[in-house]
């Protein structure tokens, strides 16, 4: 592997994990957001 | 002072507790001489290769043990839920931890210096020339792994997996008691042996750093 | 959601720059050549990792004084951001110790002591999985946050201490020790990038968890029914 090659790699792999850490939050952000929505309306149907 | 007859009261309590039966003293030190049987398999035990490796393995075992000995200082409260009785019983809750973290060390030193005999033949290690040296190392080793551990085994007697999960919080947080303690043993059994300061100071920051810590900290780990 | 989609778009915008300007504007290093230009991004992840980490102290010891929910949820965000910075920093150190050393590990001092500081902050996010209920969880986790962060300075310490003692590859010293005034520049402009980085993600997370804390209302409100 030559240095340019490391140098590249290392940019890319670091930038895959932050990348992919956001990815997972807001994923979890958007199935949360789905299922408060998804109670809150059973709530307001059954009052 | 309230704090000190307190703490002396509920340690002379936690000492009856275990030398009515000796349990947890007996299997400990059963379990590291276990241990030490089985590293003499991993390397070729002559003398200079003990010299080098066996303070290494000599605290390694006695960190594994003691992840799992300091389990039961605050699990065995659960059954009859005693803790909640000591916590109403004195005024400073600081005192428990005193009281518990001062058993286990002493359990923990009176383990060490009964093995010692057996490590010292086993491995070949002369020990007598310093033993003074050696015991203080073990104490102020012991101190610090009883008192991160006393703390960390009322977090993890609060848990799920507790039996996994203590040996995980404790071993990365005593690192630098490993690496000190091991360093220390090391620079006594050399053939040319040496007072390690550095290392009986490293461990001496980290018992006052965390018994600090504990002060602080300690009554918010036995909330209800 | 327009507001936080900018700031996103600062951010890969600002992550851009600091990579562009440590590809061509920062001036070749005599020893290492190319290879030196994972510094500018290794370090500066390291140093917004301990940022993120500093901040979750903070938000520890404010939770266990307070109580309040927002300081768990703080101290969970950056907790977890700064787990992904150190992960960060030991993935880019081994690919950056491969051709500079010729291995990809040692058990050098400053590699040894982030691996502990990486496995602490596993066993914190490990053990808020395992206590069920959400006030015993903040408020144990919190004080166990509190313990690791002052054990690094003593991991550090004393791995520093012995480790050193061995032959060490050569690293090259770090930010000040006459390093070219272009090179502190981009060096500094990477870590105020990664540092922006970091409180997004920090901001992200943070919403997360007080959506979470939402939803169990929400939840317990619909069961009560």
């Amino acid at each position: 592997m030559s240095s340019l090659d490391s140098v590249f790699a290392a940019y890319v792999l670091g930038w895959a994990v932050f990348f992919v850490f956001y990815l997972t939050v807001a994923r979890r952000t958007a199935t949360l957001d789905k299922e408060v929505e998804r109670l809150k309306n059973t709530l307001n149907r059954g009052k | 002072m309230s704090l000190l007859s307190n703490t002396a009261v509920l340690l002379g309590k936690e000492l009856r507790t275990e030398f009515r039966s000796r349990e947890l003293l007996t299997t400990t030190f059963i379990f590291i001489l276990t241990i030490i049987v089985l590293f003499s398999f991993t390397f070729d035990p002559t003398s200079d290769e003990s010299r080098r490796f066996a303070p290494g393995l000599f605290w390694l075992a006695f960190l594994f043990a003691s992840s799992l000995m300091l389990q039961s200082c605050f699990l065995r409260e659960q059954p009859n839920d005693t803790l909640s009785a000591l916590r109403l019983s004195v005024s400073d809750p600081f005192s428990i931890f005193l009281a518990k973290l001062a058993a286990n060390a002493l359990f923990l030193l009176l383990t060490e210096l009964l093995l010692l005999p057996f490590f010292t033949v086993m491995y070949n290690v002369p020990v007598l020339p310093v033993l003074h040296w050696l015991a203080l190392v073990f104490f102020l080793a012991s101190l610090g792994i009883s008192i991160a551990g006393t703390a960390l085994s009322a977090i993890s007697a609060q848990a799920r997996m507790r039996e996994l999960l203590l040996p995980l919080l404790m071993l990365p947080l005593l690192t630098p008691i490993l690496v000190a303690s091991a360093e220390a043993t090391k620079a006594l059994l050399d053939r040319a042996p040496y007072v390690p300061w550095a290392g009986m100071g490293f461990l001496t920051v980290f018992d006052v750093v965390f018994l600090t810590a504990i002060w602080l900290f300690g009554e918010y780990l036995l909330e209800e | 959601m327009g507001k936080r989609a900018l700031a996103g778009a600062v951010v890969v915008f600002l992550m851009g720059a600091a990579a562009y300007a440590s590809f061509y504007i920062a001036p070749e290093e005599k020893t290492m050549h190319v290879l030196q230009r994972i510094f500018y991004f290794h370090a500066a992840t390291a140093w917004a990792g301990m940022t993120a980490l500093f901040i979750g102290f903070v938000a520890n010891l404010l939770y266990v004084w307070r109580r309040e929910g927002k300081w768990d949820a703080l101290g969970v965000a950056c907790a977890e951001v700064g787990l992904a910075c150190f992960t960060v920093v030991l993935i880019t150190g081994p690919i950056w110790a491969k051709p500079a050393w010729g291995i990809y590990w040692t058990w050098d001092a400053r590699l040894t002591s982030t691996f502990i500081l990486w496995l602490l902050y596993v066993s914190y996010l490990l053990l808020r999985t395992l206590i069920e209920e959400p006030d015993r969880r903040a408020l144990l986790s919190a004080l166990f946050g509190i313990f690791a962060f002052i054990d690094v300075p003593i991991v550090f310490g004393a791995i520093r201490w012995w480790r050193t003692q061995h032959p060490a590859p050569v690293i090259m010293g770090g930010p000040g020790s006459g390093l070219d005034p272009t090179m502190s520049k981009v060096f500094f402009f990477s870590v105020f990038a990664l540092h922006c980085l970091v409180v997004f993600l920090i901001n992200e997370r943070y919403r997360l968890e007080k959506l979470r804390a939402k939803f169990e209302i929400v939840r317990r409100e619909a069961e009560a029914i």
